[in-house]
């Protein structure tokens, strides 16, 4: 699981993430739960690791569900006050709720087996035709990994300007929510400040080094597909074809659009 | 053929006003001429403002003259075609090692510059250890720059110059920011690769301390040479040195106040062992 290429993990959480959003069936998403289980295992992350990066979404998804619960129309089974729960309303939430655990966990997967910088290569790798469109690939990942890069510099700065500012009688915990805001202007201010000039000294010390742009460019870790990102494509179509003929024959439920 | 090779080079800031027009123009460099030889170690001295920085920039094509011209390796930086070629032949560090390190990992950041060169992969991995060999950083090789002392980036910077394979280095002010323990390790490393690699060092400092291993020194002043010579020459100069906001290294300036009392005691004293030898000669009875 570590070792597959980056590129392979990013298409296939991709393809993962879509067969969860074209069918909504029971079959489908059986055959998903499977699959997403079987990865984690072979990923050796704790699961207890896992469920607790569901963590950040938890709001989300009880909030999804009351609401497709409360406001379906359709079948009654009960009601209360002003609401009223549906036999649809519960598929309806039921599939809502699998789907964003299943995606939040295959994202969680992809990023926790592989390092940010692999991503940005890959990445850069896998949108290389929208170069025929004029984007500027190699530049993008060129400043998403520089970003990732400057991210616990700026962290660190961030923390030394509001320090400097409190030794001066800042407050930053008291008044309400504007005030707090306001209060935190005299921090945005030279961090922007010393981003532009870190940014300025950066760009010298990358032009000393001969950077040129990506014309012509080498690579120490070059990407490498291994047999196991043979495998690892072959398992995927194959998981694709079962999906697609689940989806289009079992159960007879036609293609959903969210 | 030397190295570097300044001729009598002039750069002009062109200061501007809130609406752009010009407000006055500061000559940063003045002028300057001087030739280094493959394989010295140069330093250039100056107090904050000199115009030694501009000069340093100079040499890498980061900045180009206003009036005369630069040479590396008989190159004109002035010549675009020879760009790549006269950053890879004259590395520059920077005093910053934060706002210098590109890469998340250090290897990454080592590769950067053979990556831009276009050095096939097997090539950049053998650079790549040889050079973290090179400045005693092998076991640092997967760590992210993060987790390193001052010090520890800065030889990482030096190492991701070296892997370049350049025929010298500029250093621009390294130590400035780093630990005086830091600041030991920079100079050494400096020092080893100058004798054991042959690579020309160009240190740009202000301080005294960091010049006394130089071959030859270089003061600078408003943009202009003030003073060139070898350490010893330099520092039997202490008065000169004052006016020009520089300070002594200790013993220099011990041995400078007891030949001001009457003590007549020998010029182009640098170390504390050149101090107490000095002493001793003058008062036998202490053998």
């Amino acid at each position: 699981m570590h070792r597959l290429d980056p590129r392979t993990k990013i298409v296939l959480t991709f393809v993962y993430i879509l067969s969860l959003f074209i069918f909504e069936n029971p079959a489908v998403y059986a055959v998903a739960a499977l699959f997403l289980i079987i990865e984690i295992i072979l990923s050796r992350i704790p699961i207890l690791y896992m469920v607790k990066g569901l963590k950040p979404v938890a709001f989300l998804l009880a909030f999804t569900v009351a609401v497709n619960l409360l406001f379906t129309g359709g079948q009654e089974l009960f009601s209360f006050w002003i609401f009223t729960v549906t036999i649809e309303g519960i598929k309806r939430s039921s599939y809502l709720i699998g789907r964003l655990i299943f995606l939040v966990l295959a994202s969680n997967l992809m990023t926790l087996t592989t390092a940010p910088v692999s991503l940005t290569n890959a990445l850069e790798y896998l949108m290389r035709p929208l170069k025929l469109f004029k984007v500027p690939v190699h530049e993008v990942a060129m400043m998403m990994s520089i970003a990732l890069r400057f991210i616990p510099i700026l962290v660190d700065e961030a923390n030394k300007i509001m320090k400097a500012q409190m030794a001066r009688g800042a407050d930053f915990d008291s008044g309400n929510i504007i005030k707090k805001t306001k209060s935190f202007v005299p921090i945005i201010i030279p961090l922007f400040v010393s981003a532009f000039r870190r940014a300025n000294n950066l760009a010298q010390a990358m032009e000393a080094r001969c950077y040129n742009g990506g014309e012509g460019r080498t690579r120490l870790n070059p990407l490498k597909y291994r047999r196991g990102d043979v495998v690892a494509y072959v398992l995927l179509v194959i998981y694709a074809v079962l999906i697609v003929l689940m989806g289009c024959f079992l159960f007879k439920a036609p293609p959903v659009a969210l | 053929m030397p190295i570097v090779d300044l001729k009598n080079v002039t750069f002009e800031y062109i200061r501007r006003d809130n609406e752009g027009n010009v407000d006055g123009i500061t000559t940063a460099v003045d002028g300057v001429s001087l030739k280094v030889v493959p394989g010295e170690f140069i330093a250039v001295l100056g107090a904050n403002g000199s115009g030694k920085s501009t000069l340093a920039k100079h040499i890498n094509a980061l900045l180009f003259p206003t009036e005369g011209a630069v040479y590396v390796d008989g190159m004109n930086t002035a010549d675009e075609d020879k760009l790549l070629e006269i950053r890879s032949a004259a590395g520059m560090i920077f005093q910053n090692p934060d706002d210098q390190i590109i890469g998340q990992i250090v290897e990454e950041d080592v590769a950067f510059g053979p990556e831009n060169l276009g050095v096939p992969t097997e090539e950049i991995r053998e650079r790549v250890s040889d050079s973290l060999n090179a400045v005693g950083m092998s076991e640092y090789g997967l760590r992210s720059p993060d987790r390193l002392s001052g010090g520890q980036k800065q030889r990482v910077s030096i190492a991701s110059v070296i892997a370049m394979k350049p025929k010298c280095i500029i250093m621009d002010e390294p130590t400035a920011m780093i630990d005086p323990e830091g600041r030991r390790e920079i100079l050494e490393t400096a020092h080893r690769l100058n004798k054991e690699e042959k690579i020309t060092m160009i240190l740009i400092t202000h301080y005294m301390e960091e010049v006394v291993d130089a071959d030859r020194v270089f003061v600078m002043d408003k943009g202009k040479v003030a003073m060139s010579g070898t350490p010893a020459e330099i520092f039997s100069r202490v008065s000169e040195l004052q006016e020009l906001r520089l300070t002594v290294p200790q013993a220099t300036g011990l041995a400078y106040k007891l030949k001001m009392a009457g003590v007549p005691i020998r010029d182009g004293i640098l170390t504390g062992d050149e101090l107490v030898n000095a002493i001793m000669k003058l008062w036998p009875v202490a053998k």
